[in-house]
């Protein structure tokens, strides 16, 4: 048996219904090793860390820790063992404060004659904050209505202080921010430094060879491939991935910014207090106007008062195409905007209800015949037709959203839009936790909408994706707009940078 | 060392800024019971008046207290009023044979044993709660005429309790049990795991479960808390009627209408006071109108409660302003 081996997995199984989820997979993780784990939506990643992490149990197979048999029961008995994860999807409790988030499931440890002493709970908490170097958190104050960046920070935290000998993170960095990014990263080292191991998924795959020792890479619930992060590249990662090659079209190949002169929305000194301050900026027929800032720079904020969710104190917007200021989003939907949210779950997906209806929710008014009667045929129709034409990966369309992979549920977010006439999109963040593979497909999608005409806000905190994209990127900084920078200007990462620090 | 409390939202001031708004509140009540007596012509401050609200407030509230638990965790019980006639006519019966203990216990063991069946059967049969909840009021509303001590009609029955065991629903003895009662449920709710437990059931099911958070019995123990809380108010409720009535047909949901009142209110008022100490004052609040209302001769069982439902629309309006809801 090779004792370097903290964590080894033999032939693991684990089926939901008829769907075989993993079949028979062989990995292992080393101590102060840094594994990364990629593969497409719905490969199976999220699965199997769930199975180490004591979320689910396997149906075969084995998994031994430090060489003894290993099969948690329940998160809890992972933590016992040394094993915590941070879930893509999971989040908080938003009726408890961050503090009690932190130790939810462990309070014990601070009950004394029965009674939890927030006190101590609220100390530990800030201890574990101080000891893993993590961002500020009000920690009394109730989750909800905190940033996703904030939410995923306390699951951090929550991971941390049951100080892992191997942490499991899944697709967290997608929901940070690059300072915040550039924090994880270092905390990734500092715990390889104590000999600590660290399994991290995401889609990112130049981020995933830059942070990790090893890849192994899964496809269709099986290792395709295991190889040395230092040794090999993100084509022969993707090729792994997909079984086949991408193509190079991923991001927009054109260096100039192209666009029609005629403005769709003129945004004007838009000020949200607190979050955005004067804030003004013309969006063209056929334009991806990028966004970009640091976590506090006010980008998503942006878009929500953009699209009437939240009620700025001062400024306008103007759809210039229709005339008329947006002051609702109820307004903003029935003049041909459409606002995709980061939170798909919490904020864009019923996420309880089948892919049909998702479909055919946002298009009912169009569907609707002379006397509002609401043919079910039509619907279903649609929905197929989307389905379909996206490449849905689904049992039928009558499956519930919260069934399916992240990126499939973000070809139904984005795909039940561009299914309508729309002349403005906001997107924020669209290719959060989402494969390579449909990535390309919203970027191609991305790319018809502009070619149809269509004003696109791109709002993300993926550098890569705002350059890839955008005509002309707007830089904030503090919840102002710093700079702009044109597709054909000095349009790098590093001039970003610069504007954003 | 890096200050991660953040400084806007210390706990020490979080405590301080819930005991101004308290204070306001209670300012608040009593600038309206100032109105109120002017309008009423001296009657509402009267001594005498005075006396029939508190001790008028004390079974709502702890009904409230019990919905407080039940709705924490995602719930909705509707055979509450059914289990309070239930445990009444409880109290009276064990009262009768074992005088004082009987009726703590008559009120005590019905409350507890009901409301941990009905999270026995909301656990383990998946069926959603308010169905269930119907069901079973149904059931413990037959249980209760099958169970009469006396009859005046086919369908209208009471029970009556010997005035020498009611003194726990007079003063000073119900607003000291009122005040224990606060205590431990601002205990329970705040200050233990089990009620942070059940707070986090309420908030996401699925990250609760993924916490280690033993679904089953965090839910039968919301039975056992609430059932405590509804038996005291069978116990407080009998003592201060004196007898209760009940008929069949869902009749016994009316008689948690106005501990949904306050707890609907308490609601508005959870951003700023914890729920468990705004329930009490909300209680106050409720129960000062309707009496005003009843001595300006407003008819009961029509304008009050219409005037309630406008109350409470106005107040949740109120309540809600400024308050962001979007994740951003």
């Amino acid at each position: 048996m090779n004792t370097d081996k903290m964590l080894e997995i033999i032939g693991l199984n684990k089926y939901f219904g008829p769907t075989h989820a993993n079949k028979n997979l062989s990995f292992s993780v080393k101590k102060g090793e840094i594994k990364g784990l990629i593969g497409e939506n719905g490969s199976g990643k999220s699965t199997l860390i769930s199975q180490i992490a004591g979320l689910y149990s396997s149906d075969s197979g084995q998994m031994l820790l430090d060489g003894k048999p290993y099969s948690p029961g329940s998160p809890i008995d992972a933590n016992n063992r040394g094993i915590s994860i941070v879930m893509q999807e999971l989040g908080v409790i938003g009726s408890l404060p961050a503090g009690v988030n932190v130790f939810l499931g462990r309070t014990k440890q601070f009950t004394k004659n029965g009674v939890v002493s927030l006190k101590a709970l609220n100390k530990a908490a800030a201890e574990q904050f101080e000891k893993w170097d993590l961002p500020k958190v009000p920690l009394s104050k109730l989750t909800d209505g905190m940033m996703i960046e904030t939410r995923k920070i306390i699951e951090l935290a929550r991971a941390l202080s049951v100080d892992p000998r191997l942490l499991l993170l899944d697709e967290i960095t997608q929901s940070l921010s690059m300072n915040n990014r550039n924090k994880l990263y270092e905390l990734i080292n500092k715990l390889k430094a104590m000999g600590r191991s660290v399994i991290v998924i995401t889609h990112d795959v130049e981020e995933l060879i830059r942070i990790t020792d090893t890849i192994t890479v899964l496809r269709d619930g099986e290792v395709v491939g295991d190889v040395v992060s230092a040794e090999t590249t993100p084509d022969e990662i993707k090729h792994m991935m997909v079984g086949r090659e991408i193509s190079g079209d991923y991001y927009r190949a054109d260096t100039t910014p192209e666009y029609a002169d005629k403005v769709v929305l003129s945004v004007r000194d838009l000020t949200v207090p607190g979050e955005i301050e004067n804030v003004s900026f013309d969006v063209h027929e056929s334009e991806i106007l990028g966004f970009c800032g640091l976590s506090d720079s006010g980008i998503h904020s942006v878009g929500k008062a953009v699209y009437g969710l939240i009620k700025p104190s001062g400024g306008s917007i103007h759809l210039k195409s229709k005339d008329l200021m947006i002051k609702s989003a109820s307004k903003a939907l029935r003049n041909n905007m459409a606002y995709v949210p980061k939170d798909r779950d919490n904020e864009a997906l019923m996420i309880r209800a089948s892919i049909h209806d998702n479909f055919v929710l946002p298009s009912l008014t169009e569907l609707q015949g002379k006397v509002g009667y609401l043919s079910p045929a039509k619907l279903k129709k649609m929905a197929q037709d989307m389905t379909d034409k996206l490449s849905v990966k689904c049992t039928d369309i009558y499956q519930t959203i919260d069934a399916l992979s992240g990126g499939n549920k973000q070809k139904v977010n984005l795909g039940r839009w561009l299914a309508k006439d729309i002349k403005l999109l906001i997107l924020d963040c669209p290719t959060r936790g989402v494969d390579v593979g449909v990535k390309a497909y919203i970027y191609f999608l991305m790319k018809e909408a502009k070619n149809n005409g269509v004003a696109t806000i791109l709002i993300s905190d993926e550098l890569t994706e705002v350059l890839g994209m955008s005509d002309r990127l707007i830089v904030m900084k503090d919840g102002a707009v710093a700079d702009v920078i044109r597709r054909d200007e000095d349009f790098t990462e590093q001039s970003v940078i610069r504007v954003m620090i | 060392m890096r200050l991660i409390q953040s400084k806007q939202n210390p706990p020490q001031e979080k405590h301080q800024n819930q005991a101004v708004f308290a204070l306001l509140l209670i300012a608040v009540i009593v600038v309206i019971s100032v109105i109120f007596n002017a309008v009423s012509g001296g009657k509402f401050l009267d001594g005498t008046n005075v006396k029939i609200i508190i001790s008028h407030i004390v079974w709502p509230t702890f009904v409230a207290w019990g919905f407080c638990f039940l709705f924490a965790c995602g719930y909705t019980d509707l055979s509450v009023g059914a289990i309070l006639v239930l445990g009444s006519f409880a109290t009276t019966i064990l009262g009768s044979w074992l005088g004082y203990p009987g009726v703590i216990l008559g009120g005590l063991i019905v409350g507890i044993l009901l409301t941990f069946l009905n999270f026995n059967i909301f656990a383990f049969t998946k069926i959603p709660s308010w169905i269930a909840g119907i069901s079973l009021a149904m059931i413990y509303e037959a249980v209760a005429v099958f169970f009469k001590v006396n009859k005046t009609t086919e369908t209208l029955i009471y029970t009556e309790m010997s005035k020498s065991l009611r003194y726990l629903g007079n003063l000073p003895w119900s607003v000291i049990i009122l005040a224990v009662g606060l205590l431990i449920a601002y205990i329970i709710y705040n200050k233990t795991t089990v009620g942070l437990n059940i707070r986090a059931l309420g908030g996401n099911k699925d990250v609760a479960k993924a916490l280690g958070i033993n679904i089953t019995k965090t839910l039968l123990m919301v039975g056992l808390i609430c059932g405590l809380f509804i038996g005291i108010a069978a116990i407080i409720q009998q003592s201060i009627a004196g007898r209760t009535l009940v008929k069949t047909g869902l009749t016994s949901i009316n008689m948690v209408f106005q501990p949904l009142a306050i707890v609907l209110l308490a609601q508005v008022l959870q951003k700023r006071l914890n729920i468990i100490i705004a329930v009490p004052l909300c209680s106050i609040i409720i129960f000062a109108i309707f009496n005003l209302m009843t001595i300006m001769g407003v008819p009961s069982g029509t304008l009050q409660e219409a005037f309630l439902g406008a109350f409470l629309i106005a107040f949740g309006i109120i309540g809600q302003r400024g308050y962001k809801g979007v994740v951003k």
